[in-house]
């Protein structure tokens, strides 16, 4: 176990070693840079950017500013944004909450609904609810997020009127009603797509459960059918889920990108995209790398909970 | 993810009467996801010469004109030109842009996914770990973050789409590949001395071929609904070349006066993915030699 | 030309101060009802909706428009501009003039007295110590200043007392008085001990003398600022300040028309909502024009644009009434200048566009370019086609952009458009004059001076070895000539003319054929008082001091 632990820590710094590689020279590679923002200011020359990039230590060779960098993020300095100065782990520590609190949110809707989608077509296979579910969950996988997104504040907000367009709470309000109704929406939106792939893959694992010998011998027992589901197809069913939801976090997050977007939902998401059209580096490759963790440490738990769970599976 | 590794393919020339193929024509989703592909493709290639107006011929008296307004049966955009004419314009590169994404990231993936999984070894493991270095972020992240800085011209946003999304098939590719790496035909191949490039893309890539064309189909899908992404959030293909993501770029601030800027696109883009996964999908029950089975 | 009129006798009175006039007994008039309420307890709360978020909160370090938002709340410069060009005296007590001994007849010997019941936020009394510390932090080799001009002509800084200070200049420079109108000061005890001053914690938790203190930030979401009971001045009438920062502009509109925001700053509402807006109960809608002027601009070193007669023809091919009326609802003015109509020195007299393809082709044809096979025109193996940039994601240029596409074609002139991502756009692309042509918003002011030498002198383009931003490489040796003459005379009256010379020439050159003068539309809730707009500053807040609720 304590090997498996140190085998796959050694493949997570080698991974995120990579990442940062990647990110470092898409970023750094490309024309313009993080001071581009201010040559419309007025009274702004070249001379003076020029001076600032070199105070910055912008000018420096790549490699040299790679290295620097990645030297201090092994010290736990993840560098410092360009925009405010402040660290990079503040920063995104600063809009964790938003994004956890929206992903959290529609998972749970999307684990749910989906369990229960999944459970009862693959129980009745071939069934009217499971060829509509299947479809279903096909077509809802096939569309943009953020283009349901638009669909859904058009209906509840402009026509209805139902629910607020976009942000977290209400400035001044603020209290658990106030979010609640802020999260409906994006959380649902971002449910989706969710509610799809976790049906599909429910009904498939029910369907491999439900073909073993124990559930057979469970039956012939004389057990009730729901005694059968809810105690032996659903338990094992839901051990492949756990690796699912390892898989599905990177989605998860690159959907909530988009969803908070739509939303103006002040997550990590959003830094991305506002750090990006600022060109705060720092702050980028902070979330990249972030994000990479996030994914990592995610997969890591999954599959150590699947070990923990299920007896026949042996870490090596 | 195991099909074909028994049946080995049919002989090429009969291969519209094979099982496989017989098993995918009665499959009725993948039929309408074949009906939907072609529908569009026709209407993206075809409706151009149909229509009365020209996608770039702007009228600024004819702004905003709802869905039915004379000629314009979709209605008009803030510039007064035609949003049929435009989305069957902006299909066509989304369409493009999906196809030439799926196969440059097919082949490289298949080129890592047949190199990794025949070597194995260390090359093997560094392909594979960059494989997982890449998975090991949101494609989305890594997308927009290329796409920032670099020219946004369609054959740019179809490359770094390949970039991000070449990652599964390696994947699937490379397990295929490692399970078929000692089996008696690579053996005897190896005997008759043949160098490794042709064991490789000669007589193991064959066998894989099944499983690399439902990959591909369901690339397609996943490098529309990328462009889609990245054009919607305003760092894919710019005006005043149309496409589906950037026609729905700003459509948010019309939602309010002019819905159908938003509806009509979305529905294009939704169409044509859920046709290529319709279609990947029916592939996967087809080449799965035990849906018979089942 | 009202504001022409009021500021007559003023500008006499200031007949010799550097830069534009210095007015102080406009003072009470500009603050308002400011004097009458002096006594007023600071009461409720204004939410300030921007749609870009404040993050730079040290003055002096490189910073964006909206940032300003916050500086001009916390801060307080010596002396400011007031909406129709004059100074008033904040931290000094009088703005210098040579008739106030404040500078001397060469425009060279400055003397600043300043208050002396002025107080830091923290309770630290200011001094004439913190104004030379912040003149001299501005030209620190090892802080990230982002602005040395004006600044690196001082020497021999000298505090004389703790209320005066004096310095002077190593050769006249007109802009400066603008330029220190713009220049916060901050408080020299913030940074002692402090080893890297572009990281000191000040830079993140402000100390000002301004009319509002530091409370919170939440980043990515708000600001929030409480009124300085110790203000030395007018104001503040508010308890709170609330900045929100709200991206997307249809979202701040809308939570200004459900009320959640009671003022709408920084790239306000929309031209196309404004017809909306204005009907709204309870809410005052403005539209005010901006600095910023609206253009396309040429590289005047490429071929095809070196022709006169080509750029003529380009202008005559535009129908600017028609973007302005379609595209931005009317909102904006059509402009022949670079220079605001609101200020002093403004030409009004300039030639007034027409649109006309006809005379378009007419001048083309009359200079040569000849149509080929692909209707293109073409001159000496010149194709009459160029490229043309701006910002990728600014929806409404972009629409005006292929709207100038469709018109460029019907002449017979091929425009493809290029747009970049804001990072390559502004970086080398745009300094470096590497673009065919561009569509920009530019401000060539520094506040309401009318200097523009970082713009239009031959020696100020990157792209020829000069620094500076004169990005067409528009060079013209009766502009350079006038530029510097302008730098050099001091009264308002004198410089006028040159102005609107130089004004003259460049309509007649057309190095960027000048499109609109871009005009905001603010909102607030009826009730908020003092919310006056301000031509010379960029943002909002730069009276925050006086807004209050009736």
């Amino acid at each position: 176990m304590l090997r498996y632990l140190l085998l796959r820590f050694w493949q997570s710094i080698v991974l995120l070693f990579l990442v940062s590689l990647i990110g470092f020279m898409v970023l750094n590679l490309a024309p313009g840079g993080p001071l581009s923002q201010y040559a419309l200011t007025p009274g702004m020359t070249k001379e003076a950017l020029d001076r600032i990039a070199e105070q910055m230590g912008l000018n420096r060779p790549l490699p040299i500013q790679y290295l620097d960098w990645f030297w201090n993020l092994l010290q736990g300095d993840w560098g410092k944004s360009y925009r405010d100065g402040r660290p990079v782990l503040e920063i995104i520590g600063g809009h964790l909450f938003a994004t956890l609190l929206l992903m959290g949110s529609s998972t749970l809707v999307a684990v749910l609904i989906g369990t229960w989608i999944g459970i009862h077509s693959a129980v009745r296979q071939g069934s009217v609810f499971d060829y509509v579910t299947t479809v279903g969950a096909m077509v809802a996988l096939s569309i943009p997020t953020f283009w349901f997104g638009l669909i859904a504040i058009f209906v509840f907000s402009l026509w209805l009127g139902w629910l607020p367009a976009g942000n977290m709470y209400t400035v001044g309000d603020g209290s658990a009603a106030d979010y609640a109704v802020h999260l409906i929406m994006p959380s649902l939106v971002l449910a989706l797509v969710n509610v799809a792939t976790w049906s599909r893959y429910m009904r498939s694992a029910t369907l491999d459960v439900m073909s073993q010998d124990f559930v057979r011998t469970a039956r012939a027992k004389g057990l009730t059918p729901r005694r059968v589901l809810m105690k032996h197809i659903v338990g094992n069913a839901l051990v492949p889920m756990i690796t699912l939801a390892g898989l599905q976090l990177p989605t998860l997050l690159g959907g909530a990108l988009v969803t908070e977007t739509v939303f103006t939902w002040p997550g990590m998401g959003r830094l991305f995209l506002d750090s990006l059209g600022y060109n705060d580096y720092p702050v980028v490759m902070g979330l990249l790398m972030f994000s990479a963790v996030l994914v990592l440490i995610g997969n890591l738990a999954a599959d150590l909970l699947v070990a923990l769970v299920d007896p026949r599976i042996r870490l090596e | 993810m195991t099909m074909l590794t028994e049946t080995p393919l049919p002989p090429p020339d009969r291969w519209w009467r094979s099982r496989t193929m017989r098993r995918f024509l009665r499959n009725r989703l993948a039929m309408v996801g074949v009906a939907l592909i072609v529908g569009l493709t026709l209407a993206c290639f075809v409706g151009p010469y149909l229509l009365p107006f020209d996608d770039l011929y702007i009228d600024l008296r004819a702004r905003f004109a709802p869905p039915g307004t004379g000629a314009h049966i979709f209605g008009t955009d803030p510039l007064g030109r035609d949003i049929a004419a435009r989305l069957f314009q902006a299909g066509q590169i989304s369409l493009l842009v999906g196809f030439f994404a799926m196969l440059m990231s097919t082949v490289v993936g298949t080129v890592v996914g047949v190199v990794a999984g025949f070597r194995g070894g260390w090359m093997g493991a560094v392909l594979m770990r960059v494989v997982d270095a890449f998975l090991s972020f949101p494609s989305i992240f890594l997308l927009l973050a290329l796409a920032a800085f670099i020219e946004p011209s369609p054959i740019m946003i179809t490359i770094i789409i390949a970039v991000t999304s070449w990652m599964e098939v390696a994947r699937i590719v490379e397990a295929e590949v490692k399970s078929l790496r000692d089996r008696d035909f690579v053996m005897a191949a190896r005997m008759l001395g043949l160098p490794a490039w042709q064991i490789m893309f000669r007589e193991l890539l064959p066998n894989v071929i099944g499983p690399i064309i439902v990959a591909a189909t369901l690339t397609v899908a996943r490098a529309i609904l990328l462009e889609a992404y990245v054009s919607f959030l305003g760092y894919g293909i710019q005006p005043p070349l149309p496409s589906w993501g950037n026609m729905l770029n700003g459509a948010q601030q019309y939602l309010d006066k002019a819905p159908w800027l938003a509806i009509v696109p979305g529905l294009a883009i939704t169409a044509a993915v859920a046709g290529f996964n319709f279609i990947g999908d029916g592939l996967r029950d087809a080449l799965d030699a035990r849906s018979d089975q089942r | 030309m009202t504001e022409d009129n009021r500021l007559t006798t003023t500008r006499r009175q200031a007949l010799l101060l550097m830069g534009a006039a210095g007015v102080t007994t406009l003072v009470p008039s500009l603050s308002g009802l400011g004097a009458a309420h002096a006594q007023e307890a600071p009461k409720g709360q204004i939410v300030l909706g921007f749609s870009q978020e404040p993050t730079v909160f040290n003055p002096h370090l490189p910073h964006i428009e909206v940032d300003e938002g916050i500086h001009y709340a916390i801060f307080d410069p010596l002396f400011d501009v007031a909406p129709d060009g004059s100074f008033f005296p904040l931290l000094a007590t009088e703005v210098p003039t040579v008739e106030n001994g404040g500078i001397s007849a060469d425009g060279l010997n400055w003397k600043i007295t300043l208050r002396d019941d002025v107080k830091w936020h923290d309770g630290t009394p200011f001094t004439a110590e913190d104004v030379k510390f912040t003149l001299e932090l501005l030209l620190d080799p090892d802080f990230r200043s982002w602005r040395k001009t004006g600044h690196e002509h001082v020497r021999n800084l000298t505090v004389v007392s703790p209320t005066e200070i004096t310095w002077t200049m190593d050769k006249p420079f007109a802009p400066y008085a603008a330029i220190l109108a713009s220049t916060f000061i901050v408080p020299k005890h913030a940074f002692e001990g402090v080893a890297d001053k572009n990281e000191a914690p000040f830079n993140n938790a402000p100390i000002g003398t301004g009319a509002f203190k530091w409370k919170e930030r939440v980043a990515g979401d708000h600001i929030e600022l409480e009124a300085n009971a110790d203000y030395f001045g007018d104001g503040p009438y508010l308890e709170r300040l609330v900045v929100k920062y709200i991206p997307d502009l249809t979202v701040l509109y809308t939570q200004f028309k459900t009320g959640d925001i009671d003022v709408v700053g920084l790239q306000w509402i929309t031209p196309d909502h404004y017809e909306e807006a204005r009907t709204l109960a309870d809410r005052v809608v403005e539209v005010v024009g901006t600095a910023t002027f609206e253009s396309l601009t040429f590289n005047m070193q490429r071929p095809q644009f070196q022709d006169l007669k080509v750029r003529q023809a380009l202008y005559h091919a535009l129908d600017k009434q028609a973007i302005i009326d379609a595209l931005y609802y009317g909102v904006p003015t059509p402009t022949e200048t670079y220079m605001p109509k609101e200020s002093f020195y403004f030409n009004a007299d300039l030639p007034k566009h027409e649109y006309d393809p006809e005379k378009a082709k007419a001048l083309l044809d009359e200079a040569g370019w000849v149509p080929g096979d692909d209707g293109i025109r073409v001159k000496d193996g010149v194709r009459l086609a160029f490229t043309n940039s701006t910002t990728a994601g600014n929806h409404l240029r972009e629409q005006a952009q292929q709207f100038f596409q469709q018109s460029f074609k019907d002449i017979g002139v091929e425009m493809t458009i290029s747009n970049l991502p804001p990072a390559v756009m502004w970086g080398d692309y745009w300094m470096l004059s590497q673009f065919d042509s561009v569509v920009v918003g530019l401000n060539t002011l520094t506040g309401p001076d009318p200097d523009t030498s970082d713009f239009f002198l031959s020696t100020s383009s990157p792209a020829t070895g000069g620094s500076g931003q004169n990005t067409w490489v528009y060079n013209n040796p009766e502009v350079d000539a006038l530029l510097k003459q302008g730098g050099e005379l001091v009264a308002p009256e004198e410089r006028r003319p040159v102005y609107l010379k130089i004004q003259e020439i460049m309509r007649a050159d057309l190095p960027f054929l000048p499109i609109f003068q871009y005009a905001t539309i603010p909102g607030w809730k009826v009730g908020v008082e003092g919310k006056t707009p301000n031509i010379n500053n960029r943002i909002d807040t730069w009276n925050v001091r006086s807004w209050r609720w009736v």
